[in-house]
This record gives structure tokens, sequence and C-alpha cells, in this order.
């Protein structure tokens, strides 16, 4: 098979660019290729302006250096390869009015609550967030322009709501007298509930619809509440017609939520859609530090390793672990080395030494893909079974102590080298397949929380 | 505005004190909660343990301990409450220090754990202290919303490390002492060969101690305590 300018031209950005902005940047356009154009599409309008602004130079000057007759035209649009690009303009068929100037009743009173520590400063920005943390630091800047709304999803305790409060602030920062509201989806329903009980619904929709700036935190739970849905799907209708700031938290991706209607899916993919990933080990780390320093606590290296590798699962858990460690320092008086952080946490990390067992990784694994764990040790090799048995192997690399002979032998007593392989297509196949990547990050999430 | 307390029959159980607390190996845990107690220290507590490790007891001292620093109080003993309805926990971020005892029994129930991780957000938003006793650490006492997992994890979480059998000898020698009851240590180390070693059970039969005493007008001997335990079986 002929390899394609854009994949030569792919090679070649892989190694002039710096990994984190090829693989941030670059790797998730789709090419679409014909004798004399190239139509690069990007997921969305934020990656699109991005690369056109940082990056788009020097494609076009790799591209031409590579094939200077093969492309007279190299075009940038959003979209994926699958689908033609969707219309980026709401149709505005349902929106509500909003309240006239001559209904407005005495001013309402405005509470943030936002919380002021949670800013773009204190925010450990990594791999695993620099797309949601860029887009979102050009919404603080530029409210209610191009990333509207900004949905912002990911696991749960990974950083969604700080870098919701720090768009919020910095909104502030820039306009004291902005109106930015922050609550939880929960509290957004509460509300309504009682404007419904006390015949002051028309107050409540006033009240969300005259904001500059509207955060609601995790909207998964509208799930099944129809009627929540229906007066947020006219206020943010409005909203996004007086082109006030809408941003939003959700712990998956809008169209998987279940019991919420289509229309509202629809409507949060319009403006920008940013995940964050389960943080790497080095930002892990990078919290850690950062988090001690705050504190004024110098943690040595040694320690934020430790518990940074020790606790995978989310951040707040990270935190919770760094809090007793500090906890019990200053209880004790003593220096956080090692050994005294090993010590303060044992009853923590005891549970994570006897969860991580190649048995527990296959018994993970096959309920996580429905098979049985007899299949991830039999000679097998459909690729129901090879995966799924792929993807246990790098786990128990990854995740144990075992040697891979030790693993090969676990596994139906396979070869060492299969389970090298096993360990390096699965390195290749998160980098190219999002679904693998995926199920791995949900599987290390399952087996180190 | 505050509430001055909350409109539920909770009463505290007066003796639950943290001076009347045996704190064996658990000083950390103790001082952490009491420095929350009077609002100066963590906002967010957890403290696991068996069953007769002392969580409710260190919860209802908390309590008192933050009265005495004019602080409102909230203590909610889950297990007896989920008959009610889950609203009993709106309100509770108006509270500066709200006491969850018994978490482990909201785990499974979709509707409680979802007014817990609202309260939770809630409590946050006010800045109130909250301290949560449940059997299990958070990530194994069975909750089922990952969101109130990690959210539950973000404080400081202590194990509340049962006595050893030395431990539960001296804290019964203590509790009685407080009481001004003479129990001489080889009557103490007779009883906990023949009951269960759990401080509840060893302080209710020294409460029954008490009583049969001040009727019989005995001393605690070996041979008394033997037949009131006789009596009993």
């Amino acid at each position: 098979m002929e390899v394609s300018l854009w994949q030569k031209c792919l090679v070649r950005l892989e190694h002039d660019l710096p990994e984190q902005q090829f693989n941030t940047w670059i790797r998730p356009l789709h090419a679409v290729e014909t004798t004399d154009s190239l139509r690069l599409l990007a997921p969305n309008q934020f990656v699109l302006d991005w690369v056109r602004k940082h990056h788009f130079d020097t494609i076009s000057r790799t591209l031409h250096d590579l094939g200077p007759d093969a492309v007279t035209e190299v075009q940038l649009d959003i979209g994926s390869s699958n689908r033609a690009a969707e219309p980026l303009q709401a149709t505005a068929a349902s929106v509500a009015p909003r309240a006239s100037s001559a209904e407005q009743p005495a001013p309402v009173k405005y509470k943030s609550n936002l919380n002021p520590d949670f800013t773009f400063d204190s925010f450990v920005g990594g791999k695993s967030n620099q797309l949601a943390r860029a887009a979102s630091m050009q919404v603080g800047e530029n409210p209610g322009g191009a990333y509207n709304p900004l949905f912002i999803y990911g696991g749960v305790g990974l950083g969604k709501t700080h870098l919701m409060h720090a768009v919020g602030n910095l909104i502030l920062e820039r306009n004291p007298a902005a109106r930015v509201i922050y609550l939880h989806s929960e509290r957004f329903v509460a509300d309504m509930v009682k404007g419904l009980q006390h015949n002051a619904i028309n107050e409540f929709k006033r009240f969300y619809r005259t904001v500059d700036a509207l955060l609601i935190d995790d909207i998964q739970f509208f799930a099944g509440k129809e009627r929540s849905q229906e007066e947020f799907f006219h206020t943010f209708n409005a909203l996004l017609e007086g082109q006030q700031q809408v941003i939003l938290t959700c712990d998956r991706y809008p169209k998987e939520v279940q019991g919420l209607e289509e229309r509202l899916k629809s409507r949060f993919g319009w403006g920008l859609t940013a995940a964050i990933e389960p943080a790497e080990l080095e930002t892990r780390v990078a919290i850690l530090m950062n988090k001690a320093s705050q504190n004024n606590i110098e943690l040595p290296d040694d320690v934020a390793f430790f518990i940074a590798k020790r606790i995978q699962s989310n951040i707040r858990e990270l935190e919770g672990a760094l809090r007793r460690v500090m906890a019990s320092a200053r209880f004790t008086g003593s220096p956080i080395t090692l050994e005294f952080t090993k010590e303060a946490l044992r009853d923590l990390l005891a549970l994570q030494d006897k969860l991580v067992t190649i048995d527990n990784i296959q018994k993970v694994v096959a309920e996580y893909y429905k098979i049985r764990v007899a299949d991830l040790l039999s000679p097998r090799r459909s690729r129901t079974i090879t995966r799924p048995r792929q993807v246990a192997m790098a786990l128990a690399k990854e995740l144990t102590t075992h040697s891979l002979p030790e693993i090969g032998d676990a596994f139906g007593g396979r070869d060492h080298t299969t389970v090298l392989h096993a360990c390096r297509k699965v390195v290749e196949l998160k980098e190219s397949d999002a679904r693998i990547n995926e199920d791995y990050s949900n599987l290390l999430r399952t087996l180190t929380t | 505005m505050k509430h001055p307390q909350l409109p539920l029959g909770l009463a505290l159980k007066d003796s639950a004190r943290f001076e009347s607390f045996f704190t064996g190996r658990n000083q950390e845990a103790v001082q952490s909660l009491q420095s929350a107690a009077a609002g100066r220290g963590e906002t967010l507590i957890y403290i696991a343990g068996p069953a007769g490790t002392g969580k409710t007891h260190l919860l209802q001292a908390a309590c008192h301990l933050a009265a005495e620093h004019h602080r409102t109080t909230g203590y909610l003993p889950l297990q007896e409450l989920l008959n009610l309805s889950v609203e009993i926990l709106q309100g509770l971020e108006q509270v500066d220090l709200v006491c969850l005892d018994d978490a482990q029994a909201l785990a499974g129930q979709g509707n409680w754990e979802r007014g817990l991780f609202d309260l939770f957000n809630r409590l946050r938003d006010s800045g109130s202290t909250l301290l949560v006793a449940a059997a299990q650490r958070p990530d194994l006492a069975g909750f089922e919303l990952p969101d109130l997992v990690s959210r539950l994890g973000w404080g400081v979480t202590y194990a509340l490390k049962p006595l050893a059998d030395d431990e539960v000898l001296a804290a019964l020698l203590y509790r009685a002492r407080g009481r001004g009851l003479e129990l001489p240590e080889e009557t103490a180390s007779f009883l906990l060969k023949r009951i269960p070693r759990d401080l509840p059970s060893v302080f209710n039969l020294l409460d029954r101690l008490d009583e049969a005493s001040m009727i019989e007008q005995r001393r605690l001997t070996i041979p008394f305590v033997k037949s009131v335990l006789d009596q009993e079986a």
C-alpha cells in the first residue's frame, strides 16, 4: 500500500515538533486527500483555530518539501473523516424570549459561588488536560465568543470543577462587574422545583437568563429529570442567543449520557467539547508538589513519586492522601520522608497492594469485555479474545512487579515474548485507537481505585 | 441565618466527650477531630473502623466540643434515619459542623447517595465542617456513586485502630475510675476473659455491675461479678 502524503508529513512533524504539541494538535487531525488537494479536519473549532495560528505554516511547508507538486491546496475544516462538518450555528427555533426590561423587578442578588482558590495558576497542566486547559483559558479571556458552550468532560476527580471555577475567576478578574454564577446541576434542579412550588418560576427564569456566564457542574445529574431539562434547554438557548457564556461539565461525552434529551445532547456539542483524561504520573507528581507548596511544605521527590504511583484513580484521592501525610507530619512533628509517608498511608494503601494481582486483573478485564477468564487463558486467537488478553497482559506488566515469564505463565503458559509483544501492541493501539485508550484508562482506574 | 439546632430528635449522649474517650493508638485521629470540631483544622475527616472502635462516641464528642466553641452542630445516625425521607439532609449546609454516623448504611441506596453527594457539594460551598464515620474506607464502603466516593476520599481519612487487649483493660479501668467505681484490676481481667471485648459490650456490663453493686451493696470482687454474670446467663 502506498503511504499517503499526509502520513509522510505526520512522520516528519512528529520528529520536528515536541511530542506534547504533536499529540495534542496534529494527531487529532483527520486528512481527506484527493489527487491535488488535502483537507484537514479538526475535531472542533478550538483545535482548528490553534492549528491555523500555530502550525499551519509548518504543515504547508512540510507538505511542500515532501511533494512540491502533489498538493496545490491545503484546507482546514471542522469535522471527522466519517462525516461532513456539522454547522456550528444554532437554529434558535425554540428560544424562549428574554425577559424584557419592562418586567425587570428589583435587582436580583448574585452570588457567584466561585472558589477563589481554583485558578489557572493553581491548576497543574499536563498532557491529560492540555486541550481542556487551553480552551478554558480562551473562554475566560473571551467569554460568549466562539466557544459557547464550553463542555468539559472526564471521569470523577480529574479537575473539571477546578477548570470551570478558573474560567469563572478569570472572567471576573477581567471584568469585576460580570455576573458569573457557578452551581451544581442538583442546585439548578432544586431551585427550579422551589420556583415551581412558590409560583416563582418566572423569577427563576429571569435570574438564570440575565447572568453573563452560567457554569453548571455535573450535568449528568439532569438525566431523567425532564422538567429540569426542559427549563435548562430554554435557559441554555436564551444564553447562547444573548452571547452569554455557558460552561458545563459532565462525567462523560454528551452523546453518551443516558436519559438526556437528544436536543440537549446535540446543543452541548455546538461549542467546544474538551476531555480531561486521567493525569499521567508526572502530572500527578506535579499536582502533589503544587498542593504541598500551597501549604508551605516541601515535598521530597521520592515521596511525591511514591504517592503518585500508588494513587492513580483521581486527583481528589491523591490530595486526600497528601492531606493525611501532612496531617500526620503536623501531629508527630516529623519531617516527611519516604518511610514516614509509607507508615502514614499504610491503611490507605493496604488495599491497593492486595487488589492488583494478575488474577484480579484477569477477572476485571474479563468482566469489562464480557468474556470469561478461561477465554483469556485459552489458546483462542480470535480478535474478541486477543485484544482483551493483550490489554490484561499490559496491565499486569504495569501494575504488578511480576516478571514477563511469570505473566506469560499466568496467561495459560504463554511465552514471555508474547507478553512483550502484547505490551508493545497495547502502547501502539492506545495511540491510534481512542476506544482502546479509553478501555485501558477505565481498567487502570478500576484496578487502582 | 444559622439554625440553632436540627429539628430532629437526635439527642447526644452527654457522656460522649473527648475526655471520656480512651484514645489508645488513635491519638492522631482524635486530635484531628478535636481541631476540626473547634473549627480550626480540616473541613472533612472520614473515620473508618469496625463496630466498637468508638466512632459514634467520637462524632458525638465532636458535637459537644463544637457547641462549646459556639458552633452549631448536627449529628445524624444514618442507619436510624434511612426510613425517613432523604430531604432531612436539606438545609444542613447552614450548620457549622455536620456529623454523619454509619455512612455505610447509605451504600447502594441511590437517592441517599445522591442526597449525600449533593449535601457534600453544598457543605463545601458553605464552608462547614463534615465528619463522616463508616465501617469501611470510602472506596470500600460499598457506595455506588463514584462522584461520592471520590469526594469522601478528598479529606483526611483515618482507620480507627481497635484497642489491643491491654488497652481494653486500661479503658475499662479508666471508665470505672471516671464513674467513681472501685474496680480491682484482677476483677477487670477476669471480666475480659468472659465477655465480648468490644468497648460497647464492656461498658454496658460495667453499667450493670455498677447498678448491681449499689443494690446489693457489694464491692466488685471476682465472686460478685461472677455471680452477676451467672445470673445474666
